[in-house]
């Protein structure tokens, strides 16, 4: 098996020859252009990218293609794009797992999260959010932490996996207010949600975009927002600082390419995409998937990358999760 | 309203032109992919996705659950004909079906699977539509408790499938189970025998392995005896079923309807169970299951009939919960989520246009698979004349093309290339591949379930038998192993004794 | 005596993967009943593998007998030196040609070349080619592009049916056939993301 490690490294070499198709951005972009998604098709990360992907394509004058490349919590795709051509013709997903969490998570991640691409803008942020089966006795954030105090091994909360943004909120919840958790871990949101309906588990962490239907119906009922204020959507829902609990974290993804873009087309995909993302059936969309529109520039949304990655360092480290 | 009106409600949707169009090009569509082999359901759904953006979500919807139906449909031709099992419920297709096809009967074989199919799916819409929201109920009575001895009592039983010595199953069983767990830990995160490969933090395809350890050692096997293809060439007997074979079928095809039903609505696992279930049930039940291993009927009529009813079940909890039960499930609520609609407990009143045309649609479509399939039987047998040094090539390259478009990655078919060899091996030591796959699908669903359990009861195992659900599962497994073992036991002594 | 041979090979073959997997395994703790770790539940699994494949073993010995099928001197010979100039062939790869930088190239192209190299014994044929055949579609699919990996991947097959080696002009036909086939299938209805022409990304 020693020639793996041959393997692994073999993509560097490639990316290190200079890219030949590197046009004028003048003439970019002549070819179609490959979105690389890191998720399956269907989530909310795909479904954004593709829609952005379609008012991208039609300002650009080019198709952009969207390819999912799922695989080891978005890293695969990620550490490929980071090895390819920057030539404005492969663009990436970025997002918080593979360049907010992942570089704490992953003991030999093959990428740098800012140094390895050119960051060029914030597409979606979606909020994350606690919500309780509706027979759950807990009527606030406050009960939660009480409750826990009394349960002789603490209060069982679902996640949508070990290692995922909404794991690591509970894990800081369980930091700031003291209250005894247990984490459960499931192989996404779907399932986790069905044992908190089904009350196997009292309750969840979620990204508001998977909660979002159950909320409306009332199959689960909300604790709290870990937003900065309510959602516009879900007023009701109060957020965590409302009640005492200084928790703010949302799921983010935004558009990133390898490094060394050419500053004229890191300019013209950042003019085009907040051009795309200010069209109002666009906000209307990705308000009703539960999430708000990033408004970053480059500098500024590299910037943002860079903090959440220590953001989330010491929370990846207090939950004991680590990745070979 | 009552069922029967919202019935004729949905019927009234399901019926408009542009609706009766998109499930006749998703049917289409969907038996087409579903015969290439690799090529499933979810890449094609995912592909087509963008397409949908622009019509009514009903439509798309109706188009997408087309294409989902007809790939079962489609799935088991490759099954019968190739012995290449495109996903779990067609790899017990291959044990009864693909024995017939050699057996000149594959005209049979596939008027059987699709006969027994479109009953199975009547039926399964008839029940989604009556009591949806109540088998909801059903789905959410079962713990993490209950779905692992549900699982337990699913390999135990899987080792039944075995054809040759039990114990040997049971080793490929545990076998499958291992490198199932290949990947990374859901409780904690860490990798498992992944040996630092990123492709394999996933686990290993399914997709690879089936293709290799059924397909392509196929290949070789069939390419090695001359004799064997020459069967192939020549006998293909009549297409359609004898009077006999109608009267053998029909009994496990309404076994095979009861299993797949109930089995389907539980969110993961249950449609992968009930297409072997079945197969179990029928070899211990049926009146021919001394001819089970070599080609018996029933061993295609009950599983197939399985797998399409679990496949229309399985709508229930994303219909009246908003939760996918598996992979396309999952694209069909991105597909909603698009058009605006909110996946979700309140859908059946929200959007009754939706619901009840969809149900209406999936009845038709069923009826449009019939009309299509039927017809194509001559055609797909014909398939079989080709002369094999012409057909291998052609598996071969839809085989690689198919491994690697599932994650767009060449590592899938460098691993289907491995559990070629690993197949070839097993089949010359008679070492069974089927029970192995499904252990390999139900074990890291165990383990994930039994740990969960054991979490959540803070280590009392005496959850497993407190349940009534698990203790019921626990208590037919016992009972189901020591039946089974008995006889193998007492057989092996008198070859010893008479040895 | 009624050994069953295949038994025998069977049961081995299970205890020798289950030693492995509780070896490999070692890596992992075990935790408790409670929080079981991530090597528990493979520690029951490959112990579980490890009792039956003894029973496999066992029971060998009286329910036989079923041979191995014969295995001539070049058939054993070629797969050791298989192994060995695959080794050799996927180490030197990284330094034939910055082609085989990428996506397994050094293990597609040591693993082509056992299998070629195994081809050469009767025995070892049929899979030799069909194994090279797609480990040369592996290796040619993301620089070559579709159309060559598939030509390449047909020739190489075709080489295991002694019919196709007698007549080359058939395969170029098949090829034809084939490359036009999976182009209207793949290309033009499905639309799969892959390079279809040489140097095309």
């Amino acid at each position: 098996m020693l020639p793996r490690r041959a393997w692994l490294a073999g993509g560097a070499v490639f990316a290190a020859l200079p890219s030949i198709a590197c046009a004028q951005a003048s003439a970019w972009p002549t070819q179609p252009i490959r979105l690389v998604v890191p998720f399956a098709p269907g989530g909310t990360t795909d479904l954004a990218a593709r829609l952005v992907s379609q008012g991208l394509g039609m300002r650009l004058g080019q198709p952009v293609i969207v390819e999912n490349r799922p695989g080891a919590g978005a890293t695969l795709a990620s550490a490929q794009v980071a090895q390819a051509a920057p030539d404005g013709l492969t663009l990436l997903v970025s997002n918080i797992a593979s360049h907010g969490v992942a570089p704490s998570l992953y003991r030999n991640l093959r990428y740098d999260p800012v140094r390895d691409f050119t960051h060029i803008a914030l597409l979606l942020e979606t909020p994350s959010v606690f919500v309780a089966q509706p027979r759950f006795p807990a009527r606030g954030i406050a009960d939660v932490v009480r409750l826990s105090r009394d349960m002789p091994r603490g209060i069982d909360i679902a996640s949508s996996g070990t290692g995922s943004s909404n794991h690591l909120l509970i894990v800081q919840f369980g930091q700031v207010t003291g209250a005894r958790v247990n984490h459960v871990p499931y192989r996404g949101a779907g399932p986790a949600m069905t044992d908190v309906i089904a009350d196997v588990v009292p309750m969840m962490s979620d990204s508001l975009p998977s909660s979002a239907g159950h909320l409306r119906a009332g199959a689960v009922r909300g604790m709290a927002i870990a937003s900065t204020a309510r959602h516009p959507a879900f007023p009701e829902l109060p957020s965590f600082r409302e009640q005492g609990v200084d928790l703010v974290a949302s799921s983010w993804f935004g558009l990133s390419a390898p490094a060394g873009l050419p500053p004229a087309i890191t300019g013209r995909l950042s003019r085009e995409v907040a051009a795309v993302l200010a069209d109002a059936a666009l906000q209307h969309r990705f308000a009703e998937l539960g999430g708000t529109v990033g408004a970053l520039s480059p500098p500024a949304y590299a910037e943002f990358i860079a903090g959440e990655v220590a953001r989330w360092a010491p929370v990846v480290q207090a939950s004991g999760a680590q990745v070979e | 309203m009552d069922i029967l009106g919202n019935l004729a409600h949905g019927f009234s949707v399901a019926l408009s032109f542009s609706n009766l169009l998109f499930a006749l090009i998703g049917a289409l569509i969907g038996t087409a992919i579903g015969v290439l082999p690799g090529i499933g359901p979810v890449a094609t759904i995912s592909l087509l996705l963008p397409i949908t953006f622009g019509q009514p979500a009903t439509t798309a919807i109706i188009m997408l659950a087309g294409i989902y139906y007809g790939a079962q449909y489609g799935g088991s031709t490759t099954a019968i004909l190739l012995n290449l099992p495109g996903e779990i419920s067609s790899v017990v297709t291959t044990l009864e079906g693909y024995k017939m096809a050699r057996n000149g009967r594959a005209g049979a074989a596939l008027a059987t699977s699709a006969l027994s199919s479109f009953f199975a799916g009547t039926v399964a819409t008839v029940v989604v539509a009556g009591s949806g929201p109540l088998l909801t109920s059903v789905a959410l009575s079962f713990g993490p408790a209950d779905y692992f001895s549900l699982m337990l009592l699913g390999l135990i039983i899987s080792a039944v499938l075995a054809q040759g010595s039990v114990i040997k199953s049971i080793g490929m069983v545990v076998f499958g189970v291992a490198l199932g767990l290949v990947g990374t830990d859901v409780q904690t995160g860490q990798q498992r025998f992944t040996f630092g490969i990123p492709e394999l933090s996933d686990g290993i395809s399914f997709v690879a392995l089936a293709m290799g350890m059924f397909g392509i050692a196929e290949i070789v096997l069939n390419l090695e005896k001359p004799e064997a293809r020459s069967v192939l060439k020549t006998e293909v007997g009549s297409l359609w079923l004898t009077r006999e074979e109608f009267r053998r079928a029909t009994p496990s095809t309404l076994r095979g309807t009861l299993v797949g039903t109930v089995l389907g609505i539980l969110p993961g696992g249950g449609a992968a169970l009930s297409s072997f279930g079945s197969y179990m049930m029928e070899r211990k039940v049926s009146k021919h299951r001394n001819l089970f291993g070599t080609g018996a009927i029933e061993g295609v009529a009950g599983p197939e009939a399985a797998n399409n009813a679990a496949a229309q079940t399985s709508f229930i909890p994303l219909l009246t919960l908003g939760i996918p039960a598996n992979a396309v499930m999952a694209l069909m609520v991105g597909a909603l989520i698009i058009q605006g609609i909110q996946p979700g407990p309140r859908m059946v009143e929200a959007q009754p246009d939706l619901f009840w045309g969809l149900i209406a649609s999936m009845w038709i479509g069923n009826v449009m698979l019939l009309v299509i399939n039927l017809p194509m039987i001559g055609m797909w047998v014909k398939l079989l004349q080709v002369p094999y040094k012409f057909l291998y090539p052609a598996i071969l390259v839809f085989c690689c093309i198919g491994a690697y478009s599932v994650n767009n990655n060449v590592f899938d078919v460098y691993s289907t290339v491995l559990f070629a060899v690993f197949g070839y091996m097993c089949n010359k030591l008679k070492l069974e591949p089927a029970p192995m796959l499904i252990g390999f699908v139900l074990g890291p669903m165990m383990e994930e379930h039994l740990r969960r359990a054991m979490l959540l009861s803070r280590g009392d195992v005496m959850v497993f038998l407190e349940r009534p659900i698990s203790a019921s599962m626990l208590a037919i497994g016992a009972i189901a192993l020591i039946a089974m073992l008995l006889p193998n036991l007492r057989k092996g002594k008198e070859a010893a004794l008479s040895g | 005596m009624k050994i069953n041979a295949k038994d025998v090979a069977s049961g081995l073959l299970l205890i020798l993967i289950a030693a492995v997997g509780l070896w490999l395994n070692g890596d992992h703790s075990l935790g408790s009943a409670r929080r079981m770790g991530p090597g528990y539940m493979p520690m029951l699994v490959f112990w579980f593998q490890v009792v039956l494949g003894g029973i496999v073993l066992v029971m060998a010995f009286f329910n036989g007998p079923d041979p191995l099928e014969k295995w001539t001197g070049l058939d054993a010979s070629m797969l050791v030196i298989a192994v060995i100039v695959g080794t050799l062939v996927g180490f030197a790869a990284p330094h034939l040609s910055s082609f085989f930088d990428n996506s397994y190239g050094s293990l597609g192209l040591g693993m082509l070349a056992g299998f070629l190299v195994v081809s050469y014994a009767r025995g070892w044929r049929l899979l030799g080619f069909i194994c090279a055949a797609m480990c040369a579609f592996c290796l040619l699919l993301e620089k070559g592009g579709l159309m060559l990996a598939l030509a390449a991947t047909i020739g190489i097959a075709s080489m295991a049916e002694p019919e196709h080696r007698a007549r080359p002009l058939g395969v170029l036909g098949i090829t034809v056939f084939l490359l036009a086939l999976c182009w209207w299938i793949f290309i033009k209805q499905l639309d799969i993301r892959v390079a279809v022409w040489p140097l095309q990304y």
